[in-house]
C-alpha cells in the first residue's frame, strides 16, 4: 500500500476504529472518525445513567498480547486499576466456584449427583464420543455429558439462542485453544508459558485483571481526546449510508448526520468496523449479487442489559455471577461496583446488569424498557438476590449485532466477502463486527493497529488475528504476494529463542526409540560378547575350560564353552539381546507416550476449565 | 507450528542415539558397577572373599576381589561399558538411517 498517506477515514469509533486512528495518528496521518452514537467505545463504552455506570457486558482489561498492553498503559495508565476477579455459577439457588473446583462443585450437587456426575465421566472416558460435530460432544468429552449439561448447555444456550447440538465443535475449539504436546510437556517440564519478554509471570484471566476507573470508556473516550488533541475529529452521530468506490478504491463515504443532512469524507485510506452485513450494503457501486446474497447471510446475536439501582451496599462480592438456573431468562448479573467502587456515585448503593441475549426478532426486543426493568426485578427476586423493595430505579441498554453467529455457513460467506473485499486495496476491515469475528476487545485493537500499519507499508494478514496463536506476537510478512494481501511469516523474536531450543530439546528427548533397531545392536553386541568371552577362555586353556561361563548353559540351552557353543552361544545371546532390547524399547515408548498425553490432557483441562468466559 | 503437527512431529520422530553419550554412561555403570561390587565383597569380608567375582580375572588382566583390584576393575569396567555402550549406539543409529554423533 501507498506509504503517501494524508488523511484517513475509520468508519466507528471502538476499540477497533479508535487504535486503528491512534496508530496513524502516531505515524503522523490524520484521520476522520466516524460515529453512529453519542458515545465512543462501541460495545466497550461505558454508559453513564444519574451518575451510576455501567459497562456493557463487562470488558477484562487483559491481553497475552505485549503491544495492547503498551498502548493501554499509554492512554490511561494512572487511571487504570488492577482489580480481583470473582465470579461464580448460580444454579439452584446455591453458588458454585467459577473456574469450577471440583469439591466445591460435588458439594453443592449433594452426594447422589456428585456420584453420577463421576460416573458419567468415567463412561464418557471409556467411551468418548469418536467425532467431536457440536459443541455438546466437545465439552461432553472433557467434562461428561452430566457436567456438561448442569454447567455449560444451559448458559450457552441462553448466550447464542441455538441448541448446544447446533453450534459447531470448531467453534470451541477456537476459542480454546489448546496446547500442543510439545508446550504441554514443556510447560510441565519447565514451568508454564505465561510470561512477558521481560520474564514476569502473566497473571491468569482468572485471578485478576486491569479496569478504567470509570470503566472501559474511560480508555476509548481518553484515546478520542488525545485524538482530538491532534486534529483527529471524531464526528459523533455520523450514521455512513454509502460508500462510493471506483477502480479498486474508495473514493468517500457519505454519513448522515442527526439532523439529516448527508457530509462526504473523503480519505486516502478507510477503517470499517461497521458489520460486514451493513459495509456490503452500502458499497456503491453494489458489490455482485453472490457478495450481497454472502453478506445478507451474516446472522447476529443482540444484547440487552437492564440495570438496576439497588438501595443496599454489598448483594454479592463477585464481579459477575453467571446464571445457569433454566427457569429466568438472564445470562449473567454485572455488580458494576465491584469492577470499580467509582462505577456508583454513592457507595451505599449497588447498580446490577441483567444481561440478556436476544435475536432482534424476539419479544423482548421490542418491550418497553418499563417492562423489561420489570422482568429484571421479577427474576432478580426469584434468584434470591435482592427484595422487590430494595430496588429504586431502573434502566436499559440495547446494543445490536453485539455477537457474530458462527452457524455452519458463516465461513463460506465470509470467504465470499472477503474476496470482494481484497480488490479494494485501500478499505480495510476491522474488529468484531467488521472480520465477522468474536473477537475480544485486545483482538479488536490489534486488527486496528495491523491495518494502521499496512498503510504505511506493513504487510499484517488482519484477518490471522485471533485465529492463529503466534499471531498474537508481534509478526511482519516476508514479501511474497498472493493477490493483494501478504501471507505472514512469522519471525523469531529473540525472547522465543529459548522456548524454541527448549522445544527442539523435548522433541529429541520424547522421540520414540525404534525397537528393532534397539533390539538389533543389542542383540549384535551380547552375541559378540559372548563369543569373544568363550573364544578367550577356550584360547586360554585349562583343566576345566570355562566351569562358570559355561553355567550360561542353563538359559542358552546347549552352550559350553567350547568352539560349537562359541556359535550356538552366538546365536542365542544375539536372539536374547534383541528381544531384551526391543521389549525395552517399546516399554520405553509406552511409557513416554503415555507420560506426554497425561501432560497434554492435564494441560487441555486446564485450558478449558475458564469455558464460560469464552463462551 | 500448529499444535496437532508438533504433536504429529513428537509421535512420529524416531530417536537418534549420541553413541558417545551412551559410551560414557554404559562406562560409568560398567566401571562404577565392579567397583561398588568389589568393595562391597571387601567390606562384607569372610573366609574367602570374592571366590566368583575372581573369576571376571579371567577376562581382566590383573583383577581381583581386593582394593588395588576394585581399581583395576574400575577400568576395566568403564572401557568394557563404554566399548559396549558406543557399539549399541552406532548399530542402532546405522539402522534407523541416521548418522551417528558422538
Amino acid at each position: 500500500m501507498s506509504t503517501e498517506v494524508k488523511n484517513a477515514v475509520v468508519i466507528g469509533a471502538g476499540p477497533a476504529g479508535l487504535t486503528a486512528a491512534y496508530e496513524l495518528a502516531k505515524n503522523g496521518i490524520r484521520s476522520t472518525i466516524l460515529e453512529a452514537d453519542q458515545l465512543v467505545g462501541g460495545i466497550s463504552r461505558t454508559v453513564n445513567y444519574k451518575g451510576y455506570r455501567f459497562d456493557i457486558g463487562g470488558h477484562r482489561f487483559f491481553s497475552k498480547v505485549p503491544l495492547i498492553n503498551e498502548v493501554w498503559d499509554d492512554i490511561i495508565d494512572e487511571d487504570m486499576l488492577l482489580r480481583p476477579r470473582l465470579s461464580r455459577i448460580l444454579y439452584r439457588n446455591h453458588f458454585f466456584d467459577y473456574p469450577l473446583q471440583a469439591k466445591n462443585a460435588l458439594t453443592g450437587l449433594g452426594l447422589f449427583e456428585a456420584c453420577m456426575i463421576g460416573l458419567s465421566f468415567a463412561r464418557t472416558k471409556v467411551f468418548p464420543s469418536r467425532q467431536e460435530r457440536n459443541f455438546e460432544e466437545w465439552v461432553s468429552n472433557r467434562f461428561g455429558y452430566r457436567l456438561y449439561n448442569i454447567f455449560f448447555k444451559t448458559y450457552t444456550e441462553k448466550v447464542w439462542g441455538i441448541p448446544c447440538t447446533e453450534i459447531s465443535a470448531d467453534w470451541a475449539a477456537q476459542r480454546i485453544k489448546n496446547l500442543s504436546l510439545v508446550e504441554a510437556v514443556r510447560n510441565a517440564l519447565l514451568g508454564g508459558g505465561g510470561k512477558t519478554k521481560d520474564g514476569k509471570i502473566i497473571t491468569t484471566l482468572i485471578d485478576e485483571f486491569k479496569y478504567p476507573r470509570l470503566g472501559p470508556g474511560m480508555m476509548w473516550e481518553c484515546c478520542q481526546s488525545n485524538l482530538e488533541s491532534q486534529g483527529n475529529h471524531t464526528k459523533m452521530g455520523r450514521r455512513v449510508e454509502r460508500i462510493r468506490h471506483s477502480h479498486g478504491k474508495v473514493e468517500c463515504v457519505y454519513a448522515r448526520d442527526e439532523n439529516g443532512e448527508l457530509e462526504e469524507f473523503s480519505g486516502d485510506q478507510f477503517f470499517s468496523t461497521m458489520p460486514l452485513r451493513e459495509l456490503v450494503n452500502m458499497m456503491d457501486p453494489a458489490p455482485p449479487d453472490e457478495v450481497i446474497k454472502a453478506a445478507n447471510s451474516l446472522a447476529y446475536r443482540d444484547y440487552l442489559t437492564v440495570v438496576l439501582m439497588i438501595k443496599r451496599a454489598e448483594i454479592f462480592p463477585d464481579n459477575w455471577i453467571y446464571i445457569h438456573s433454566p427457569e429466568v431468562k438472564m445470562g449473567r448479573i454485572q455488580n458494576y461496583k465491584n469492577w470499580s467502587p467509582e462505577m456508583v456515585p454513592d457507595y451505599s448503593r449497588t447498580s446490577l446488569g441483567l444481561e440478556y441475549f436476544l435475536w432482534d426478532v424476539d419479544d423482548e426486543w421490542t418491550w418497553s424498557d418499563d417492562r423489561l426493568i420489570d422482568l429484571g426485578l421479577k427474576e432478580t427476586v426469584t434468584l434470591k438476590l435482592i427484595e422487590e423493595n430494595e430496588v429504586e430505579d431502573g434502566t436499559v441498554v440495547r446494543m445490536k449485532k453485539a455477537y457474530p453467529i458462527y452457524d455452519q455457513h458463516y465461513q463460506s460467506h465470509l470467504d465470499v466477502i472477503r474476496r470482494y473485499l481484497d480488490t479494494i486495496p485501500n478499505l480495510q476491515t476491522i474488529g468484531r463486527n467488521g472480520q465477522h469475528r468474536y473477537n475480544n476487545q485486545d483482538h479488536s485493537m490489534l486488527t486496528g493497529i495491523y491495518a494502521a500499519r499496512n498503510v504505511m507499508g506493513a504487510k499484517y494478514n488482519i484477518w490471522a488475528v485471533n485465529v492463529e496463536k503466534e499471531y498474537h506476537e508481534e509478526t511482519v510478512s516476508d514479501e511474497k504476494a498472493t493477490g493483494d494481501r501478504m501471507i505472514p511469516r512469522r519471525l523469531v523474536p529473540d525472547d522465543d529463542a529459548e522456548s524454541v531450543a527448549s522445544d527442539a530439546v523435548i522433541r529429541a528427548a520424547f522421540a520414540k526409540l525404534d525397537p528393532f533397531a534397539l533390539g538389533s545392536a543389542m542383540g549384535l553386541v551380547f552375541a559378540i560378547s559372548l563369543f569373544l568371552a568363550t573364544t578367550a577362555l577356550i584360547l586360554k586353556g585349562g583343566e576345566v575350560v570355562g566351569p562358570h561361563l559355561s553355567l550360561l548353559g542353563h538359559y542358552l540351552i546347549g552352550y559350553k564353552v567350547s568352539w560349537s557353543g562359541a556359535f550356538l552361544g552366538l546365536i542365542e545371546a544375539g536372539i536374547g539381546g534383541f528381544l531384551l532390547g526391543y521389549v525395552g524399547a517399546g516399554l520405553r515408548n509406552w511409557t513416554m507416550s503415555s507420560y506426554t498425553n497425561l501432560l497434554k490432557r492435564r494441560a487441555d483441562l486446564d485450558e478449558s476449565k475458564d469455558l464460560l468466559d469464552k463462551v | 507450528m500448529s499444535a496437532r503437527s508438533a504433536d504429529q512431529e513428537v509421535s512420529h520422530a524416531i530417536a537418534r542415539m549420541k553413541a558417545g553419550i551412551l559410551a560414557f554412561i554404559f562406562a560409568m555403570l560398567g566401571g562404577g558397577g565392579l567397583f561398588v561390587m568389589t568393595a562391597w565383597l571387601l567390606i562384607k569380608g569372610g573366609p574367602q572373599v570374592g571366590k566368583t567375582l575372581n573369576l571376571l580375572g579371567h577376562f581382566f588382566i590383573g583383577y581381583s576381589v581386593s582394593w588395588p583390584g576394585a581399581f583395576v576393575g574400575l577400568l576395566y569396567g568403564a572401557v568394557t561399558g563404554a566399548i559396549i555402550g558406543w557399539c549399541i549406539g552406532i548399530v542402532y543409529n546405522r539402522i534407523v538411517g541416521v548418522p551417528s554423533a558422538s
